[in-house]
């Protein structure tokens, strides 16, 4: 059990023992008193042949009163209660009945050889006055009631100890009044002749007693706690006890199976004293009901002993969880913790925890924690690497009840384990870990603690999933928060207006499929007459193409300016970027020069997808020159191989510069968008300004998507060349439409 | 989930490898797997055969460049054929033509190994 098992201490008892035991002397002291005065009170019956008159009757019972009930002070002090189980309880009456059993035996054996013209069963009193006729049978007497009455109290003193297991206010005072009332019913029969009927009173008062009796039979919580293998023992018990019992109720009750043991043996109480004699009848008969109740009830607990168990278990590794649950943030203490608990309550003597190592990705099992026994020990000794893969694989506990006799536990026994109980901690069908969990001999482990230790591991299996959880979730959010910043720094790079020039209209936009993409667009004012444009896609996706697309920034707008021909950019961009990129990287990108005053558009393509062309008339185009992606060819072919195309622009022509992701965008239908599907587009819409056609562009593209997500990064940029004004008050010539397409 | 696979095959002293389905930035790893296999099995001369490559994306193309210097270091090739119209306007597009034998056939890929 998890349930602290803290001894008690002797220290408390040690100083009230002196006290106690004086008290206890005295106590004793006054009882052999009462005994002697008793015993003398008999010798003078017998020796006068008389009755005493009923005052004296009085005084006497009185006084044994007084003395039984120090004895029970006397009794109740050496059998109080030290923790012991409820078998032990059983175990304690059982042993003090049979004693008694033998001694009432012997006694009357012994009263027969004295008397030996007495017939059997029948007692040496007058039947008229009730006196003793010999002095042997005021010593049977005697001793008869000394023995039955230590009995009976020592039994009731053991059955207060069960009954009052998980005591409540009402239950305490149940048993109390139970007591007080078989008192008081004695106590009624003090008038009695000896041998008398009860009278109707007396029956009521026994038949409320009655009620108490069966209000305190069914007090059994103490089977709750009582593992399968304790449950099996108690029942025994319990009918050792009940046939004990009822051979105790033979000799002292009446009935027909009276004085077998013990002949005359209730007569012989009832000469004694009548309140005595029913006191120990009705003491008898709670603990014959209690025995039967216990017998019962044991026996429908048997089956459910296991859920009991659990529930028990449940509880107590709660308690042992909530020390854990705490821990959260913490995976070194967690780690300890989990491994401290089992050794800690008392379930075994050493334990230590072996979680997969997934920093250094192997997989392989380490001890992370070790409780009662150190790291050094556990790896000469234990192969638990294997135990650990074992488990793992089979995802259940393994129990080696005699763990030295298993071929992957080299532990002599003195290394402190005898038995050994591996299990996997697992959480989301997923193995975190084993905790080892061992005890010094072998078959230590009883049913309820390989329950209790499998519900704890579960829940340190939680705790610990949840400890890694947390962590992912802050790693993630620490990601997320750092993803977001690299998102601004990427838009910023991007340009944020677009250049505005007398006869052109410009839109442009770009939007990453993650956080941040690959794809980049930028223009760069040359002069009052010229812009440089630039789209690129690097390749790949995410965090490393962002780099890329960075580094691509720096390079256009640094070497535009320099040299702001296509094909001599390109080429020292190629070189400028060979050496950063990895050699599964490149980039593909248009770059064209744009002058207003010449009215043409220079452009070179660089692996890119080519630029789309509609004029005024709706004559569309893709502009296809050759050219290698950056970082292709790191050598010459690169430049060999690339053509510029130098167009003279019309009024009313639209360029389209875009990125795969545009034309490679798929349906909920796996359709591709296609380069027909974009240049329809583009014409239908030529008429429009550049923002315009860019928004119906994108557009067309969300209802080709159907709202579905961009899987890909995509840019857009549109050019439009409106001609240069010919008014001086600045307005464009707009080109006529078309009248029908 | 992943579309994509790569079988092996051998042609004499070529590893001709058949492209399946798509590969983009989640599979291109698989490839590079094949590859790779390749090279430490000490085969140089390799086809790929794109016959039913239905897509392919630029991480997909990079997986080409990552390893093509290193298997002509070594005296080999890697040639691609049969690729779909669509997949290899791609391969077009970024000029790989420039850079690789790409070639209609996985005969005139073999053709071309053996004339070399």
């Amino acid at each position: 059990m998890f349930l602290s098992k803290k001894k008690k201490t002797d220290v408390q008892k040690n100083s009230t023992s002196r006290t106690g035991r004086t008290k206890l002397v005295f106590l004793s002291l006054i009882f052999a008193l009462c005994f002697g005065v008793g015993l003398s009170f008999h010798v003078f019956e017998w020796a006068t042949q008389t009755p005493v008159p009923q005052l004296l009757r009085y005084v006497y019972e009185g006084i044994l009163l007084f003395g039984y009930g120090s004895l029970g002070i006397v009794l109740h002090e050496l059998f109080r209660s030290r923790r012991t189980s409820p078998a032990r309880s059983f175990w304690t009456a059982s042993i003090s009945g049979l004693l008694t059993l033998f001694i009432g035996a012997a006694v009357s054996q012994i009263g027969d050889l004295f008397v030996g013209d007495i017939p059997l069963g029948i007692p040496g009193f007058d039947l008229e006055t009730g006196v003793p006729l010999a002095l042997a049978y005021i010593f049977k007497m005697n001793v008869l009631t000394l023995a039955v009455s230590t009995f009976v109290l020592v039994l009731l003193i053991k059955l207060q100890d069960l009954v009052l297991v998980k005591r409540s206010k009402s239950s305490q005072r149940n048993w109390y009044m139970m007591l007080g009332l078989m008192v008081l019913a004695s106590l009624t029969v003090i008038p009695n002749e000896a041998g008398a009927r009860l009278t109707e009173i007396q029956n009521i008062a026994l038949i409320v007693v009655v009620v108490f009796m069966l209000m305190n039979a069914f007090r059994l919580s103490w089977i709750v706690f009582l593992s399968f293998k304790e449950k099996i023992a108690t029942i025994g018990l319990s009918i050792v006890l009940g046939i004990i019992l009822f051979f105790m109720f033979s000799m002292v009750g009446e009935g027909a199976v009276s004085g077998i043991l013990v002949p005359g043996g209730y007569a012989y109480l009832d000469y004694y004293s009548p309140p005595i004699s029913l006191f120990i009848s009705q003491s008898i008969v709670f603990a014959m009901l209690y025995c039967t109740t216990s017998f019962l009830s044991l026996l429908f607990h048997l089956p459910t002993s296991g859920e009991f168990a659990q529930r028990a278990g449940e509880r107590a590794a709660m308690h042992s969880l909530s020390q854990v649950a705490g821990h959260v943030f913490d995976p070194e203490k967690l780690y300890s913790t989990i491994t401290a608990a089992p050794v800690e309550s008392g379930s075994a003597s050493s334990a230590w925890l072996a979680v997969a190592d997934y920093q250094t990705g192997s997989l392989k099992p380490v001890i992370v924690a070790t409780h009662g026994i150190d790291t050094e020990k556990i790896e000469s000794k234990i192969d638990y690497i294997a135990l650990y893969e074992d488990v793992a694989q089979r995802k259940e506990a393994l129990h080696l009840e005699h763990a030295p006799a298993d071929h992957r536990v080299s532990a002599k026994p003195g290394d402190g384990v005898g038995s050994l109980l591996v299990t996997p901690l697992m959480a989301r069908d997923k193995v975190l870990g084993a905790l080892f969990v061992a005890k010094d001999v072998v078959r230590g482990f009883e049913r309820d603690d390989l329950q209790t230790i499998g519900i704890y591991a579960a829940q340190a299996a939680v705790s610990m999933d949840n400890a890694q959880l947390f962590e992912q979730q802050v790693e993630k959010e620490r990601l997320a928060r750092e993803l977001s910043i690299a998102r601004e720094v990427q838009r910023r790079l991007l340009p944020q207006r677009t250049p505005e020039m007398p006869g052109l209209s410009i839109a442009a936009s770009s939007v990453s499929a993650h956080e941040v993409g690959g794809d980049y667009y930028d223009f760069v004012q040359l002069d009052d007459h010229r812009i440089s444009i630039i789209i690129g896609d690097v390749s790949g996706k995410g965090t490393s193409a962002a780099f890329y697309m960075a580094e691509m920034q720096g390079v256009f707008q640094s070497l535009s300016r320099l040299s702001p021909s296509p094909r001599e950019f390109l080429s020292h961009a190629n070189t400028a970027l060979a050496h950063s990129l990895d050699r599964n990287v490149f980039i593909s990108v248009i770059y064209g020069v744009l002058d207003v005053e010449k009215e043409t558009f220079v452009m070179a393509r660089a692996g890119h997808c080519p630029a789309a062309l509609v004029d005024q008339t709706g004559v569309a185009r893709y502009i296809r020159t050759q050219g290698m992606g950056l970082g292709l060819d790191r050598s010459t072919l690169f430049k060999t191989t690339l053509e510029e195309e130098d167009i003279s622009l019309n009024p009313g022509d639209v360029f389209a510069l875009y990125t795969d992701g545009v034309v490679e965008s798929r349906s909920p239908e796996n359709e591709e968008y296609g380069y027909d599907r974009l240049l329809n587009v583009l014409s239908e819409f030529r008429h429009e300004d550049a923002t315009e056609i860019h928004k119906a562009v994108i557009r067309d593209l969300d209802t080709f998507l159907q709202n579905r997500e961009y899987d890909d990064d995509m840019t857009l940029v549109i050019i439009k060349w409106h001609g240069i004004p010919i008014s001086e008050s600045g307005t464009l010539i707009i080109p006529e439409t078309e009248s029908t397409l | 989930m992943s579309n994509f696979s790569v079988s092996f095959r051998t042609l004499n002293h070529i590893q001709v490898l058949d492209l399946k389905g798509e590969l983009d930035a989640h599979t291109a790893s698989d490839l590079e797997a094949a590859i790779h296999k390749c090279q430490s099995s000490g085969s140089y001369h390799i086809i790929v055969n794109g016959a039913d490559l239905m897509y392919i994306s630029s991480a997909g193309l990079g997986v080409f460049m990552a390893y093509i210097e290193e298997i002509r270091e070594n005296g080999g090739d890697l040639k691609i054929s049969n690729l779909q119209p669509k997949v290899f306007n791609v391969f077009d597009l970024l000029g790989f033509p420039m850079l690789f034998d790409i070639l209609d056939t996985e005969e005139e890929a073999v053709a071309k190994f053996e004339a070399a």
